[in-house]
């Protein structure tokens, strides 16, 4: 894969660099020499991911747009191929869409609407932005951006719309009303350098796990070869838009302390502390007060660097009511599951969401977990010799509702999921099981381990969490897998008995001279009553199973592994086949 | 047809009536047998041979343990019967391909292999209480018997003094209807382990010269082999010596021969031979002959884990038998017969088995 080395390069703030930093550095460079220069830095490294990134911002944009005017989105995406490495790409939606005012800000500058120090669970938190995307189109082909906008009462309008990079600054031409009660907002933009391929990080893959994540929103997207794929929505509930909250004093680093305090409209240090940080009661500031060697009553516009480390210094040692935990709005339990059925179409699932935890002590966070099995779980990986479908796992990661296609390796999700030992809830060989792994983790704050924002770092908090989600919905699946079994033990059974019931009526027929049909319609008549009151022991024995606790479910997994064991030695020298195929590749 | 068969035919139908009444009754169809395995069996020692007890099993169609066998043993039945109405005879192998075949429309065979319609065979004769030959069933031929015996085996005269260098063949069913003694001149039996061993016997002319039968069951002898020595021993009131290696293979062919197997148990009184006596091999003969050690073999794990079972039975619970198996053990050798050919081929012949009878060096 083309982007995992590149992601790993620091983000801008890794080098001490600040919001103002950045913008002070667009006034001084043209903002498309800095594009050029960093491009690998806002995460656009490689042909294929840079499309999915492109795909992500605008559809990104879109839901955002749709939220916030509480309406159900409906968005349609079009790839089509215009030459070699060149693509235009088309995104419409049923959203508020923007003004003749507003285009030129929203799509044509960037940093126009800066999230920095906003604590959100926002979906935006990685990648560069519509704005970023114009400025993608124009350097890659030097072309502008075609709009077309409407807010459905009035009339709508269209215009090409591209950046000045020099200036930072929105240019819109050949702006034009047209006749048409559209409403929403359609963007076409052109790009060289991407590639279009069918793959597990193809932005078809993106936008299904986008419909998964989002089950409110109605995706329908046509690939360069035509083929149209349409994800319905599942869900009519709009997601409530999360609380924007203040950062938690052990969630904050140096860098953001001094940038807060520069833009502050407080006059002292103290209320400035006070007021724009979560959980800050009038003692931890008596106590900061002691600590550092300065006034907390100076202008916090004046705060040096190493006063904002004795205060973030002063911070880590205090203890502080955890955040609040409110901000964070999960998916839900029912609409992912919901979602998971309509789109994965598993024959079992189990969907766990845990309640929020915070991380580092000043961020809250909250993991939600399903774990789908059978049916169109899992990836198709091709037919096996006899013509069946061989099926593998799959793990879907999410963040903020946003899909993670790169960087599974380095990723806390990925991890947690590595970690459970899946042969204690009966699934023998996790990666060649038909199950889909859904992960979601949402924050205010996600950490990522790198600029690509493609992997959470391995917080032992989050991985905790993740694990307790996981464990607990492998409890549940251990329980449906152990019920199939019985099933498909019961079928084995019956399909054993009429076999030889057609043997052995023949045998008595011939003893007694009875007709042989008798005989055996009898003894299956027989099977099928003794099967059923096998069923009936077997149901009382299942309820048991359902109140099994972990202990329980550990002691049944060493028994069935030692009977295995067993099994496999006593079947070594015949059977020789048959184990090889189960451990093998 | 015989009223034997007839009676015979019947008992087999019976077995399909019962169950059929089961079936119609809707009760999981079930047949009894008795236990034929080392916890059901006992050494009568007023008759000197092992017995079956009285535990009985039940193999149930209705279990998936038992089904396959319970179908298994309805086929026999039902062969066997059909072989007895055409008033023919049949190997127990015959019996095994005339009853093998796919089951329909799966790709699993009735039987895969003779050892498993073998076992049905016994069922049915220890259920039934019927003897294999009553059920027209033989076991391969594979024993050889030469001395001094003239009998008429069905139409034919034989003369077992003339058979030659191969000897005469000894059938499966050597009942008093099959096989009629006319004149038997022998001082004693003796009943020999091993096919190569019993050639040199022949060879030597060992029974004219010492006015003997010589008979070898190739191995574990079979049934017809037993019940000949049986037989003659009974009618003619004659010894039985017993010749194999000294080891627990050939000591327990010994046991079989004397009062019989587990697995036979439900009709040891007709083919166990209580007064066998065990000439030999023995450890202790290695130091009596000085026979040079290179030839005795170490034993292995198995040969000790059958010494210690044996050990065990409690028709070897006799002194001079823990003697021999305590010798064995502190030893950890076993020696093959052959092995006397270290001392010249004919020392087995001339000298070990005629100073052991003349000595009467036994062990019971």
């Amino acid at each position: 894969m083309p982007d995992g080395k590149e992601s790993e390069k620091p983000l801008a703030s890794d080098f001490g660099m600040t919001a103002e930093d950045l913008a002070k550095e667009f006034k001084e460079h043209s903002v498309a020499e800095f594009f050029k220069k960093n491009r690998q830095m806002l995460g656009l490294t490689g042909k294929i991911k840079t499309l999915c990134v492109i795909v992500h911002e605008l559809v990104t944009n879109s839901l955002d747009a749709c939220e916030e005017a509480k309406i159900l989105p409906e968005i349609e995406i079009k790839v089509s191929e215009l030459g070699e490495e060149y693509y235009e790409i088309y995104v419409r939606d049923n959203g508020p869409g923007l003004t003749q005012d507003t285009v030129g800000k929203a799509l044509g500058q960037l940093l126009a609407g800066t999230k920095f120090h906003r604590l959100i669970q926002q979906r935006g938190q990685q990648g560069i932005g519509a704005s970023g995307i114009t400025l993608l189109s124009l350097v890659t082909t030097g072309k502008t951006v075609q709009v077309i906008s409407g807010t459905g009462k009035g009339k709508a309008f269209k215009c090409d719309l591209t950046i000045d990079p020099k200036k930072n600054e929105p240019k819109v031409m050949n702006l034009e009303e047209i006749d048409k009660a559209f409403k929403g907002l359609a963007i076409k933009a052109k790009f060289k350098d991407v590639k279009y391929q069918k793959s597990d990080q193809s932005p078809l893959e993106y936008l299904r796990r986008t419909a998964i994540a989002n089950p409110h929103a109605k995706i329908s997207f046509t690939e360069p070869d035509g083929t149209t794929t349409i994800f319905e929505r599942s869900s009519k509930d709009i997601p409530k838009r999360p609380i924007p909250i203040q950062p938690h004093p052990k969630g904050v680093t140096v860098d953001e302390l001094a940038t807060m305090a520069k833009y502050t409209k407080s006059r002292k240090v103290s209320s400035f502390l006070k007021e724009e940080f979560d959980r800050m009661g009038d003692k931890a500031i008596e106590e900061i007060a002691k600590a550092v060697d300065f006034d907390l009553n100076t202008d916090p516009k004046k705060l040096s660097w190493e006063q904002a480390e004795e205060i973030v210094k002063q911070f880590k040692k205090i203890q502080f009511i955890a955040p609040r935990l409110d901000a964070l709005i999960p998916i839900g339990e029912d609409r992912i599951k919901k979602s998971i059925r309509s789109i994965v179409e598993p024959e079992f699932l189990e969907v766990v969401e845990r309640k929020p935890a915070v991380y580092k002590g000043g961020f809250p966070f909250c993991v939600e977990v399903g774990i789908a099995f059978g049916g169109n779980a899992g990836k198709l990986a091709g037919k096996d010799e006899e013509g069946k479908d061989v099926w593998k796992s799959e793990i879907m990661r999410f963040a903020n509702r946003t899909p993670l296609l790169f960087d599974a390796g380095g990723c806390a999700l990925t991890q947690a999921v590595q970690s459970i030992d899946w042969k204690r809830y009966a699934i023998k060989d996790f990666e060649n099981s038909p199950l889909t792994i859904f992960l979601h983790i949402l924050s205010v704050h996600i950490p990522y381990t790198g600029a690509g924002k493609q992997a959470v770092s391995n917080e032992e908090e989050i991985m905790e969490e993740l694990r307790l989600a996981l464990m607990d919905a492998g409890r549940k699946i251990y329980r449906f897998i152990g019920h199939q079994r019985k099933e498909a033990e019961k079928e084995a059974k019956k399909k054993m008995y009429y076999k030889y019931a057609s043997e052995v009526a023949v045998a008595i027929a011939e003893l007694t001279g009875k007709s042989k049909k008798e005989i055996e319609e009898k003894l299956h008549a027989m099977v099928l009553k003794h099967l059923k009151l096998e069923e009936k022991k077997e149901k009382e024995e299942a309820e048991k199973l359902n109140n099994l606790t972990e202990e329980e479910i550990e002691k049944e997994y060493e028994k069935r592994k030692a009977k295995e064991k067993k099994e496999a030695e006593k079947a070594k020298p015949k059977k020789k086949k048959i184990i090889e195929v189960e451990n093998g590749e | 047809m015989g009223e034997r068969d007839k009676e015979v035919k019947q008992k087999l139908e019976n077995v399909g009536k019962e169950l059929l009444k089961q079936i119609e009754k809707g009760e999981n169809p079930t047949y009894e047998l008795p236990v034929r395995t080392l916890n059901n069996v006992f050494f009568d020692k007023k008759t000197g041979t092992i017995k079956l007890g009285d535990k009985k099993s039940e193999r149930q169609f209705l279990n998936i343990a038992h089904s396959k066998k319970f179908m298994q043993t309805m086929l026999v039945a039902s062969e066997i019967r059909k072989v007895i109405d055409q008033n023919a005879t049949v190997s127990i192998r015959d019996l095994y391909y005339a009853l093998k075949h796919t089951i329909e429309g799966t790709n699993e065979n009735t039987f895969e292999e003779q050892s498993e319609s073998d076992p049905c065979i016994e069922d049915i004769e220890a259920s039934l209480d019927l003897l294999r030959e009553e059920l027209h069933l033989a076991a391969s031929a594979k024993g050889i018997i030469a001395g001094d015996v003239q009998l008429k085996d069905g139409k034919d005269n034989i003369d077992l003094a003339k058979m030659g260098s191969g000897g005469w063949s000894v059938p499966s069913n050597v009942e008093p209807d099959k096989i009629e003694f006319k004149n038997v001149n022998a001082d004693y039996l003796l009943f020999i382990e091993k096919d190569a061993v019993w050639r040199r016997f022949n060879e030597d002319q060992y029974w004219k010269k010492h006015n003997c039968i010589i008979l070898t069951g190739r191995g574990q002898p079979g049934r017809g082999e037993r019940r000949l020595a049986q037989r003659l021993v009974k009618e003619y009131k004659m010894p039985i010596y017993v010749l194999t290696d000294a080891d627990p293979w050939g000591m327990y062919i010994y046991s079989v021969i004397k009062q019989g197997s587990i697995s036979l148990s439900y009709s040891e009184e007709k083919l166990a031979t209580p007064s066998a006596q065990f000439i030999g091999l023995t450890t202790k003969d290695v130091e009596t002959y000085k026979i040079p050690k290179e030839v005795t073999i170490k034993l292995n794990n198995l040969d000790v884990k059958r010494l210690k079972e044996m050990e065990a039975y409690e028709w070897f619970q006799k002194k001079e038998w823990k003697e021999e198996f305590k010798n064995m053990k502190e030893k950890a050798y076993k020696l093959e017969l052959e092995a006397l050919s270290k001392k010249g081929i004919r020392f087995i012949t001339e000298k070990y088995v005629p100073d052991k009878i003349k000595n009467k060096e036994f062990l019971p």
